[in-house]
């Protein structure tokens, strides 16, 4: 699915996408920063596979070798099965190392991030977040 | 079906037409493929429109029979792709703001955009309501047609609604409810739903359209082939609209999968929005 659009034209839909017309059960973007989003790898721990969000849960270790618990909000579980991602690929990774691209929550909550992808401990990566970066924004367009 | 698209001087069909021509080219290079081959339980995101598919099928009636699982969008599916998902190209069909009163608009400006999130249905896991569940809806419906019914089965939340579709009036003063009190006609091969009776603490998009008792929604629904639904409603509300608004039509897309099961359960999102509202009033992270 390589294909080129016109800048202008891509211009213009990127608009429309973001103008919200189909936001699904809240916008990422309002409840988490796009300025401030990190990859993270650690070991998953474990996950709840519930609407209107799945969550999963990494331990991570710093330098320092203190490990700390995060929590990561996915998109909800029909986006997640009908995109490529099933329960099963959560199964099989818990007590797993995974990496994790998220944005943390403008709200300020420590350690709670959206997840936007993971590489699973069999290097797959997956879409399990909204685009909060728009890293995805012109494959989607093409 | 003449009104569908009528506002805007232009046949239904050719406005889907346009609509097609602009998102088959622009997403696909490629022979679209007919929109049978998806298997059960298939999970890759759509990558293509689907093609009109045909004339739509008809009941035993003669009506068009609207039945189908339905996406939103071109890709008759999920797709990540922002011109599959888009539901009308205003340049075809453009589509007027709300014409609110004034003392509406200023109430609707003075929030900021945490108030939209925390007013919104589907943060609070409350029923997006009519017209919500075609206006404000990212998740697939299922629509089963019976001679007399219209029935909507809503993926997300579960939530459903059966219309008679016979003619007979409005109940005399209805409960407010979050579909409303709801009748049904054909005009010719358009299904026309009348509602009143709204709960009003439905929202008419996710940014802050509020209304009030007195809200009145006309649905117009039509087929115009096989793979596309197109929708499109009028909604009158003298208390907060200086005059009616029409929405431009929209279209959905005939899937072949099944729905699946959405209950709001694990909602963690109010707190974090409210928490977030907290740190805003406080002076920091405004809109």
């Amino acid at each position: 699915m390589q294909r080129r659009l016109p800048g202008a034209v891509a211009a213009v839909f990127g608009l429309l996408a973001s103008a919200g017309a189909l936001s699904a059960h809240h916008s990422f973007a309002a409840e988490f920063d796009a300025s401030k989003c990190m990859d993270l790898t650690g070991t998953f721990t474990s996950f709840e596979w519930q609407n209107p969000h799945g969550y999963f849960h990494l331990d991570v270790k710093d330098p320092s070798g203190n490990v700390t618990s995060w929590t990561f909000e996915t998109v909800s579980l029909s986006t997640l099965k009908r995109s490529g991602t099933e329960r099963k690929d959560f199964a099989d990774n818990v007590g797993k190392t995974v990496t994790v691209r998220a944005c943390l929550a403008k709200n300020g909550e420590k350690n709670r991030a959206a997840a936007e992808t993971i590489k699973f401990s069999d290097g797959q990566v997956h879409r399990i977040g909204q685009d909060v970066e728009g890293k995805f924004s012109e494959s989607a367009k093409q | 079906m003449k009104r569908l698209f009528g506002e805007f001087g232009i046949s239904s069909a050719f406005a889907l037409s346009l609509f097609l021509l602009v998102v088959t080219s622009l997403v696909s290079a490629q022979e679209v493929q007919e929109g049978k081959g998806i298997k059960p339980g298939a999970t890759q995101a759509k990558t293509q429109a689907v093609p009109k598919g045909g004339p739509a099928p008809r009941t035993a009636d003669g009506h068009p029979d609207l039945s189908g699982v339905w996406f939103p969008g071109t890709a008759g599916g999920f797709t990540f792709s922002p011109v599959l998902k888009r539901q009308f190209d205003p340049k075809v069909t453009p589509e007027e703001p709300p014409p609110f009163q004034p003392w509406a608009a200023a109430k609707i400006k003075s929030m900021t955009t945490t108030d939209y999130e925390l007013g919104r249905a589907s943060v609070n896991c409350l029923p997006r309501g009519v017209p919500g569940m075609f206006m404000i809806d990212p998740y697939p419906f299922q629509l089963v047609q019976t001679p007399g019914l219209f029935i909507q089965l809503d993926e997300l939340n579960n939530n459903w609604r059966v219309v008679h579709t016979d003619g007979r009036p409005h109940s005399e003063d209805p409960d407010p409810s979050f579909d409303g009190d709801e009748v049904g006609h054909w005009d010719g091969d358009t299904l026309v739903i009348d509602v009143i009776g709204i709960d009003e603490r439905t929202w008419n998009n996710f940014t802050g359209w509020f209304h009030s008792d007195q809200e009145h929604v006309i649905e117009r629904i039509t087929r115009p082939s096989m793979n596309y639904l197109v929708y499109q409603v009028t909604i009158e509300d003298p208390k907060v609209l200086t005059k009616a608004w029409t929405s431009a039509p929209r279209v959905w897309t005939l899937g072949h999968e099944d729905l699946l099961e959405y209950y709001c359960t694990n909602n963690q999102d109010v707190e974090q929005y409210k928490a977030l509202k907290a740190k805003e009033s406080s002076g920091d992270n405004k809109k």
